[in-house]
């Protein structure tokens, strides 16, 4: 006889993760209310450790484009690092309220993605990156920014245009 | 009504983002998950599956129940690693439910995570109430797990419709080619 052909498996498992988070009891389960409250307490008290935390990435932002300056041979080392860092910042900055801290990265991020040369004026472009995040996060400007945030993307851009070459 | 009892949950998180990734540990064992394993990217975290097959006692944990995982990561992102959590033949769980984290919600990205066989996104940012709901939404609406030529994965029929009328589809529970696989 012909084995037949299977076109569709459904695989039905017993709920085992219910058994071991509610056991078997029957009844409505829910998230302890204090486990909620508490977990929302250490996420906001993380969200104000973001400006500090931002903070000593400029630092380390600072520190290589310092190197790109004063050993122009290794640019392209320090610029891998520069990307490292801008991606790592681009995810975050919205979580916790800094929107423009993700723009400002993610411009940083697609300016330094594998690039071979780097002039003396790309590097001065990086300095612009960071000066604009420092304004960010000396003023606390959250969210959109309003008027201030404008101006300093603006700005960011202007520079781009004008020296990216 | 009583609480959940996560204390023997094993989550392993895989995020590139050493702040986002200690903000999830906290959160994650807070809520009161027994153990949280936190690993850099998708590289990591098959490695860190290789040895819960290999050498559990090592590692000191059994099995995995939760994965969450960012997307964008380097050098492995969350899509090859989801890729090889239900397709590789050394992933000790191609079951096992896995969350993935994104701040990219287009539609066309939710769609391809969802062919990969991705079983819930959390978007970015996010907040606790989130995490719960997707840890809730894994533990009381599991789905059946679908195999067929070209996909593999959790059902990506989520909603259950009630429908008056005869029965149209081409395969049912019965059809000859439908193989129901219990455990």
């Amino acid at each position: 006889m012909d084995k037949k052909k299977v076109i569709v498996r459904f695989y039905r498992f017993k709920n085992r993760l219910k058994e071991k988070t509610a056991g078997l009891a029957p009844g409505k389960v829910s998230i302890s209310a204090e486990a909620l409250e508490a977990a929302e307490a250490a996420l906001e008290k993380m969200a104000e450790d973001y400006p500090d935390w931002v903070s000593g990435l400029i630092v380390k932002l600072q520190e290589q484009h310092g190197r790109c300056v004063d050993s122009p041979e290794k640019r392209r080392e320090s610029l891998e690092a520069i990307n490292h860092i801008a991606h790592d910042m681009k995810g975050q900055g919205g979580t916790f309220g800094y929107p423009l801290i993700t723009t400002i990265a993610d411009s940083l991020y697609g300016f330094s993605y594998s690039r071979d040369e780097i002039t003396d004026n790309q590097v001065e472009l990086i300095k612009a990156h960071l000066d604009a995040m420092r304004a960010v996060i000396r003023g606390r400007v959250s969210g959109s920014g309003g008027e201030i945030g404008e101006k300093l993307i603006d700005g960011l851009n202007q520079a781009i245009a004008k020296y990216d070459k | 009504m009583s609480d959940y009892d996560f204390d023997r949950v094993n989550v392993l998180l895989a995020e590139d983002s050493p702040f986002i990734r200690s903000l999830l540990v906290n959160s994650l064992k807070v809520l009161g998950v027994g153990n949280v394993f936190a690993v850099e990217h998708g590289g990591d975290a098959i490695h860190f599956l290789q040895r819960v097959k290999n050498e559990p006692m090592k590692v000191g944990v059994q099995q995995i129940d939760i994965v969450i995982s960012n997307w964008d990561m380097h050098p492995i992102d969350g899509m090859m690693f989801l890729r090889w959590v239900r397709r590789h033949k050394d992933s000790p769980d191609r079951f096992v439910p896995f969350v993935m984290i994104t701040s990219y919600s287009e539609p066309e990205r939710v769609l391809q995570a969802r062919e990969m066989g991705v079983t819930d996104m959390l978007a970015k940012p996010f907040t606790i109430k989130n995490i719960g709901d997707k840890l809730i939404s894994i533990i009381e609406r599991p789905r059946q797990f679908v195999h067929t030529k070209d996909f593999f994965g959790p059902d990506r029929r989520r909603q259950k419709l009630e429908f008056e009328g005869p029965e149209r589809r081409v395969l049912t529970d019965k059809s000859e080619g439908v193989e129901i696989i219990r455990g």
